[in-house]
């Protein structure tokens, strides 16, 4: 039997009552997600704000666009697949992951390569963009950090991301964020009611 | 964003006394102290499983949320209405994608997520089995169905999950503007003319039932709740949350000289309580159970859209493409 439906898109679909509960997803089928990354503005740095998934990098870019800067200014997007993201231990509050570097395994040594550094600094929060260096392996990219970003606050968990691993936006890119301030439809102050629900009550207390 | 993440049965009681009691004391200190839990950490089996199935059913209710309100698109009163209304759904599927991502850091994958909700495996905001018979019902859901919402997600994101708060921070912001416009929308039909007032109470009137549904029934006070509380898992009872409500929501319908439809309805002075009749907890079973207006519909739309689109996915799909888990 057809169902009947109130969206005339749907009812135009003609779709069957599904009887069955034999639907199954083949793995993949949903495809690999990747990181994403945001600048608000110019001057602050990239901040991870969420995963999508897609097929392609671009694919990721598009859909990341939408997801993670719909609605609010941004300067620029990094993606990256999320199997290319290499992750240190979470420490313990008061300790430095940066202080566990020599408990690490070994790592050979390959050629010399540029490494964007991410810093976790609260639970909670989301990982931020403190600097590239460049290394011939994970773990000397780790070290050259601890030597050049390592300051402060203990540092929770740190990623490492080759930059040829990741997807990024240029300035001629910006454009496409540019229509942002034009769509006032989705902020709260295009909804005043104020006015009309006082006169309404007014109108209802004629003489109050 | 719509919630309900507390309105499901909860899962088995597992066992606590076969967790390691060393981790078991670090993990409960950790969220006695505020700190969130992230997806690397220790966590007790039972926390995963609720915490995958609240925010799964979460994700189920904001992608199956966007097709009540989604019917009105086409035939929204005016380009404005139409205009919000459509960045409303997309927020909604925006909504979905966030949750998805944060169920996921736990372990379970999008596809066992999407099977499990098409062959009602897994259930969403009971709610959403009710169809939107007119404009003036899409008004009604986005104003009352997402304050009902904000009031479980605000909670909620107060919770010791870290990715699951994250993502519950930015869906709050994103939706200031629905609540607003709902509003707004509701405003201008009940200030309207005789057949504009009277349309919006009959959608009201219909949108009553569900509502004093959707916060599910009173809690039972086991050791469950009190170890999911303890957890910071569960965040505020079932009626806390529709006292809450009502409190902010019953006035606001009152000042436009709208009804509720339960003439028991009012606030105990003394008790500074709300008194309602108490709402069909057989009917909501009925429902949530299959057998509600528009739950096969529902489930058939999902489903066609996955299926329909799988092919384009499949030629998509690099060779080289695996999948992790992601990051947070």
């Amino acid at each position: 039997m057809a169902l009947d439906s109130l969206d005339p898109r749907i009812k135009r679909c003609n779709l069957q009552e599904q009887r069955t509960k034999d639907f199954n997803s083949q793995p993949l089928d949903q495809l690999p997600t990747y990181e994403v990354f945001i600048q608000l503005k110019e001057t602050k740095a990239f901040e991870h704000a969420g995963i999508v998934h897609a097929a392609t990098p671009d694919m990721a870019f598009l859909f990341a666009k939408e997801q993670f800067s719909r609605r609010y200014t941004c300067t620029g997007m990094w993606v990256v697949p999320s199997d290319r993201v290499w992750v240190t231990a979470f420490s313990d509050l008061e300790e430095n992951i940066y202080d566990q570097i020599d408990e690490m395994p070994a790592q050979e040594a390959g050629p010399e390569e540029d490494y964007e550094v991410f810093h976790l600094i609260q639970r909670g929060k989301q990982h931020q963009h403190v600097g590239r260096v460049t290394a011939n392996s994970h773990l000397q990219a780790l070290q050259k950090a601890k030597v050049r970003f390592n300051a402060g606050k203990p540092i929770l968990n740190v990623w490492l991301i080759k930059i040829n691993d990741l997807q990024t936006t240029n300035l001629e890119d910006h454009v496409i964020w540019s229509t942002l301030h034009e769509k006032t439809h989705r902020d709260v102050i295009s909804y005043r009611a104020g006015d009309k629900l006082k006169q309404f009550k007014e109108k209802q207390q004629p003489d109050g | 964003m719509y919630g309900g993440g507390n309105t499901f049965e909860a899962t088995k009681f597992d066992n606590l006394a076969k967790e390691d009691p060393i981790k078991l004391d670090e993990f409960e200190a950790r969220i006695a102290g505020g700190e969130k839990i992230e997806p690397a950490d220790w966590m007790p089996v039972l926390y995963r499983k609720q915490l995958i199935r609240m925010i799964e059913q979460h994700a189920h209710s904001e992608i199956i949320g966007a097709l009540p309100e989604g019917t009105w698109i086409t035939r929204a009163p005016g380009f404005k209405r139409k205009l919000a209304l459509m960045a409303k759904v997309q927020d909604e599927v925006g909504h979905a994608q966030l949750l998805y991502s944060a169920a996921e850091t736990l372990g379970k994958s999008r596809e066992d997520m999407m099977q499990d909700l098409i062959n009602g495996r897994s259930k969403y905001s009971n709610i959403f089995n009710y169809p939107a018979l007119t404009w003036a019902d899409s008004t009604i859901i986005s104003w009352l169905v997402d304050a009902g919402a904000i009031v479980n997600q605000l909670a909620n994101s107060k919770g010791s999950y870290g990715p699951y708060c994250r993502a519950l921070e930015r869906i709050c912001v994103e939706e200031s503007f629905h609540l607003k416009y709902g509003h707004h929308a509701v405003i201008h039909l009940a200030t309207g003319s005789k057949i504009q007032r009277q349309m919006v109470q009959e959608a009201l009137n219909r949108w009553w039932p569900p509502m004093m549904h959707f916060f599910g029934p009173p809690d039972r006070i086991s050791v469950h709740t009190e170890v999911l509380m303890k957890w910071k898992v569960k965040m505020a009872t079932n009626d806390e949350c529709r006292q809450q409500f009502l409190d902010m929501y019953v006035p606001k319908i009152w000042e436009l000289r709208l009804s509720v439809p339960d003439p028991n309805l009012q606030k105990n002075e003394e008790t500074r309580q709300w008194e309602y009749t108490e709402p069909d907890w057989e009917e909501f079973k009925r429902v949530i159970n299959g057998d509600g207006p528009c739950n096969k519909e529902r489930l058939a739309v999902r489903r066609m859209a996955e299926e329909r689109g799988r092919w384009v996915r499949k030629a998509l799909l690099t060779p080289d493409a695996k999948y992790v888990t992601p990051l947070a």
